[in-house]
């Protein structure tokens, strides 16, 4: 909108600015006309009595054909001095010898190369014819354009800044309420403030901060929705297994062995349906973070819950370069799920005999590397696709890691996924960057 | 050890008593915060398990109640609140540990004693007590070499007073411990186990603090 904005007011301007200058050359044109004229004609009606005056002194004498008082530059104004029958008698120095192609009658006569003003003796003995060159005039003109068109040439540039300069000062206000909406997001619902802005854009931010508020609520609604959602489905499994478990406890023979069996189906059931808590809190967009959270403190808690939880903790290994920080706007929820996915993989999917790696690096990079067999293109493709499980044997639902790259995507997250690892010929790896703003 | 269970949840809440009293623990199950605030009120305990949604109210206020007064008995929180944030408020409001639920029996256990033995000083899994060594995940007692067998109320005492090696427990709290087998309490009882304590883990072992309660050593 600047830039439209900037194109057509200095196309205005300058429009406007070129058109004055042709009016004013055009009126030019008609003033500059009427002036040579007038000095023609004056100049004409001036020399009539001074020549008859002098004809009368001289009379019977020789009288030179050419003026010789006034040779000396070259002559503005020219003329002839001719009788009633149209013989030349005199001229001005710089006046053709041959008699003008002029009728000799009063009054203005224009030809190719003069503008002539005829003016007669009393009687009409001796006509004055006096000649104006139109190549003067056109000079006169030309330099008088020149002078108009010249200002204005610098004029445009100067005037295109202006207006830049103008526009951009002028819209500035509506640049920042508009970095001011287009930061906003799932987890930044904080009201724009419009106490700055000028009255024409109040009622914009009002009603953006309405709509914020609605979406907020709207946001509020479907995250108490899951997290409701997440108590009473959870609550009953917990209650079933417990006593799924007590019973086994007591039980001896086959009713133990199908007790067992129920045991195994609840334990599936309550890990299909963490995943499927998950992908809803996913497609809830919580990713989004409202305030800066430490992540390195997210990913140790997340490593301690799995060491405590597996039944071999010396496979998970975390390392922490020194200074290697993850602090920023962050939502802490979303990264818990994301690394419980990532690592839940690497377990599930990696070597048995081979430890899976988690590093945090200065840069704010999180790498997970399991050993594994190189998977080829294709096979990286499904496994980024929901509930594409590759090739693998080890159960799994499939959306683990099409969860985190969802979660990853709202927090703004870059999202690799390598095989080979860096550095080794084989083995799975996951790359995080928060970027250098995190470290 | 006597230990608090408040759980508004009846299926999960049985199962969870039945379990921690299957290890010999006394447990007093709670439905509701007020309950649970008169019981503490009344008894000390030396775990706490706590829900966090409850009917009348979030079980986060009642852990930082406690750790406002001054109360430092352990707490695990059992919820189905599994969101890291939530789990980062239980544990700076003061809770030793958080299981999300549906969670394994066999998992609480694990967490609980792990708990006791972070809160009692003792880190590792085996504690040893000069010639003692008693490994309480599976609760077996070796008095140098042999092993030595506990009834049900002998290791209740011996456990509650593992909970703090070298802090003196009063009788009292020895007592509630031996409510979980459900029969009186009589005014000698507490004496009669720990004298049958000391009679197979040897004099020294079992220190009394006269007029106070009892001690057992610090861990070597």
């Amino acid at each position: 909108m600047t830039r439209r904005l900037i194109l057509w007011l200095t196309g205005a301007a300058t429009a406007f600015w070129l058109i004055a200058a042709g009016l004013g050359v055009s009126v030019m044109h008609d003033e500059f006309g009427e002036i040579f004229d007038g000095s023609l004609q004056e100049t004409a009606e001036r020399l009539v009595p001074l020549i008859v005056d002098e004809m009368d002194r001289r009379q019977g004498e020789a009288y030179p054909r050419r003026d010789q008082t006034d040779d000396a530059g070259e002559e503005y104004l020219v003329y002839q001095v001719r009788n009633a029958g149209g013989e030349l008698l005199f001229r001005s120095h710089d006046a053709p010898e041959a008699p003008f192609d002029v009728p000799l009658k009063r009054g203005f006569f224009t030809d190719d190369t003069y503008r002539f003003f005829t003016a007669s003796s009393p009687g009409d003995k001796i006509f004055v014819q006096v000649a104006d060159a139109l190549e003067n005039r056109s000079e006169a003109l030309n330099e008088g354009s020149l002078a108009l068109f010249l200002p204005v040439l610098v004029l445009i540039p100067v005037s295109v800044l202006l207006i830049r300069q103008i526009v951009r000062r002028t819209l500035a206000p509506v640049d920042d309420l508009r970095e001011a909406i287009e930061e906003k997001d799932g987890g930044n619902m904080a009201p724009v403030a419009s106490d700055m802005l000028p009255r024409e854009l109040r009622p914009i931010a009002r009603s953006v901060n309405h709509l914020l508020v609605r979406l907020q609520s709207a946001f509020d609604a479907e995250r108490e929705f899951t997290a409701n959602s997440a108590h009473e489905l959870r609550t009953p499994i917990a209650g079933a297994l417990a006593q799924t478990q007590m019973l086994i406890a007591e039980l001896d023979g086959p009713g133990r062995r199908r007790a067992q069996q129920i045991e195994a189906s609840l334990i599936n059931l309550r890990h299909t349906t963490e995943k499927l808590l998950q992908l809803a809190r996913a497609e809830a967009g919580i990713g989004g973070g409202a305030e800066s959270v430490d992540l390195a403190r997210v990913l140790e808690l997340v490593v301690t819950d799995f060491k405590r939880s597996t039944p071999q903790p010396d496979r998970l290994q975390l390392h922490r370069e020194d200074g290697a920080a993850l602090v920023g706007t962050y939502s802490e929820d979303a990264f818990a799920i994301v690394l419980r996915n990532l690592i839940e993989n690497a377990l599930l999917h990696g070597r048995r005999d081979e430890p899976v790696n988690i590093r945090l690096e200065q840069g704010g990079v999180v790498r997970i590397v399991n050993g594994a067999v190189p998977l080829s293109a294709d096979e990286m493709a499904v496994i980024r696709r929901r509930f594409g499980r590759g090739s693998t044997v080890a159960s799994g639902s499939g959306l683990g890691l099409s969860i985190a790259e969802r979660l990853l995507q709202q927090m703004n997250v870059g999202f690799e996924v390598l095989s080979p690892a860096t550095g080794r010929a084989d083995g799975f790896e996951v790359v995080l960057r928060f970027g250098a703003a995190a470290s | 050890m006597r230990i608090l269970l408040v759980e508004d949840n009846e299926i999960l809440g049985e199962a969870v008593r039945d379990h921690v009293a299957a290890q010999d623990h006394a447990v007093d199950w709670m439905t509701t915060l007020e309950d649970a605030r008169a019981s503490l009120r009344a008894v000390s305990y030396g775990l706490i398990l706590l829900d966090l949604r409850l009917p009348d109210g979030i079980g986060i206020a009642l852990l930082k109640e406690l750790r406002a007064s001054g109360n430092a008995t352990p707490v695990i929180i059992l919820t189905a609140h599994d969101q890291i944030s939530d789990r980062i408020e239980g544990l700076n409001s003061g809770a030793d540990d958080y299981l999300v639920k549906p969670f394994d029996l066999g998992e609480l256990s694990a967490r609980m004693l792990a708990v006791l033995r972070r809160t009692g000083g003792n880190v590792s899994p085996v504690i040893r007590l000069a010639d003692l060594k008693i490994s309480q995940a599976d609760r077996r007692v070796f008095l140098g070499e042999e092993e030595v067998s506990l009834s049900g109320r002998e290791w209740a005492v011996l456990d509650t007073l593992l909970a703090r090696p070298g802090a003196i427990i009063s009788k009292a709290q020895i007592e509630e411990a031996l409510y979980a087998f459900g029969s009186e309490i009589e005014s000698n009882t507490v004496e009669v186990y720990v004298s049958r304590l000391r009679k197979k883990l040897g004099r020294d072992h079992v220190a009394t603090v006269r007029g106070v309660g009892y001690k057992i050593g610090a861990p070597a």
